[in-house]
């Protein structure tokens, strides 16, 4: 504001002009009310001060509750996510050994064991889907099915003459299932084994699952192709007439 | 609700939520801890009940992951190693057929030198050679 005998520029907690020296009788309630209130603030703070010391305990109480419920959010947001967590990190450290890995997976390759490609695979973590894996992705894929294949066939045709037999009916089933899902998988990627680098251990998988079949259950060329065109019905009768009635 | 009621309960529900998040975090550093052997420990037991009921070619494709490089523990190492040796007998005869000579001297190795640290198990190992050749039909 402006003072009315000089015009100079005053403030309204100014007492005198600082220009003229006129006494500012114009901003003496302005100042009482402002004395006011610093009097009520301290007031509202001393009251405020004297809440909060009597409450201390419950405040910190308060606090850390806050602070466990986050932690607790937190822990659920950890354990839900562990196994990722963990597999990332592997997923990384395969990374950093790309060349080591990849240098083991050639050797299983080349020596034709797939069961053991898989196995290591599976134990090294190596995520096919990931880069720079991605190569191996289909053919991670047809060693799953043809290690699983090998398991069921293992299970079900290697036992002791002594040994007792169980489930023999769900042993032909699970056989039937092994079989069919290595082979359409096969024969339903046939076009992409076709364009991908690791395509000649794919056929040599195939080579080799047609010689599972011959070896354990006498199917040589004729016989395979007899049992690939035939039903399920008469599918499950052969290995049925191989697994039990021997 | 006076205040020490307010003050005992949030001590309560504090002890409770410590109580929440220990557990979370020990479970979650189970997980973390988590890997492929030792999950596949849970089937040990049945990787040496099958053993014992002369079910070979289970104990063989419970041990896969022996070949894939797994360390097995000790205490469980010659289940997996019996298993193991089971899983070449049966692959041998078709790398055999495939022509994969290399491999099929590797596997013979391999064989050999599991029945020459394991010479306790000489009649278990005859049973298994036995098995894998009943299951041969050609």
């Amino acid at each position: 504001m402006k003072c009315y005998s000089c015009g100079g520029e005053v403030s309204l907690t100014d007492k005198v002009c600082p220009y003229c020296g006129r006494a500012l009788t114009e901003t003496a309630s302005y100042r009482a009310d402002e004395e006011e209130y610093k009097q009520r603030s301290k007031k509202t703070k001393k009251k405020a001060d004297e809440i909060v010391s009597g409450n201390l305990a419950l405040i910190i109480s308060t606090t850390a509750m806050v602070f466990l419920v986050i932690g607790v959010i937190v822990a659920c947001y950890v354990n839900d996510n562990a196994y990722f967590f963990q597999e990332d990190a592997r997923h990384r450290e395969s990374v950093k050994k790309y060349e080591e890995r990849t240098a083991q997976m050639q050797e299983y390759l080349d020596a034709g064991d797939y069961t053991g490609f898989f196995a290591y695979k599976e134990y090294h973590n190596i995520a096919e889907l990931k880069e720079p894996f991605d190569d191996y992705k289909l053919l991670c894929k047809l060693a799953e099915e043809y290690t699983d294949m090998i398991s069921v066939i293992e299970s079900v045709v290697v036992y002791d003459s002594d040994a007792q037999r169980y489930g023999s009916e769900s042993d032909v089933n699970n056989c039937y299932w092994a079989i069919e899902h290595f082979y359409d998988e096969f024969k339903y990627n046939q076009s992409d084994i076709d364009k991908d680098p690791y395509k000649e251990y794919m056929y040599d998988m195939k080579d080799k699952a047609d010689i599972i079949l011959e070896v354990y259950f006498g199917l040589d060329e004729n016989g395979r192709k007899e049992y690939f065109e035939s039903s399920d019905l008469r599918k499950k009768a052969y290995l049925e007439g191989v697994l039990i009635n021997e | 609700m006076n205040k020490d009621k307010i003050f005992g309960i949030s001590i309560i529900v504090n002890i409770l939520l410590a109580i929440i998040i220990f557990g979370l975090l020990a479970d979650a550093s189970h997980k973390i801890k988590y890997d492929y052997v030792s999950e596949e420990r849970i089937e040990e037991e049945s990787l040496q009940s099958a053993l014992d009921e002369g079910s070979y070619g289970v104990a063989a494709a419970t041990s896969h992951s022996i070949r894939g490089g797994a360390k097995i523990p000790k205490e469980y190492e010659d289940y997996y190693r019996l298993g193991e040796y089971t899983d070449l007998l049966f692959l041998k005869e078709v790398f055999t057929k495939a022509g994969n000579t290399d491999t099929v001297t590797m596997c013979e190795n391999r064989i050999s030198k599991i029945r020459e640290e394991m010479s306790d198990y000489g009649v278990l190992f005859d049973k298994i050679d036995q098995s894998v050749d009943k299951a041969i039909r050609e």
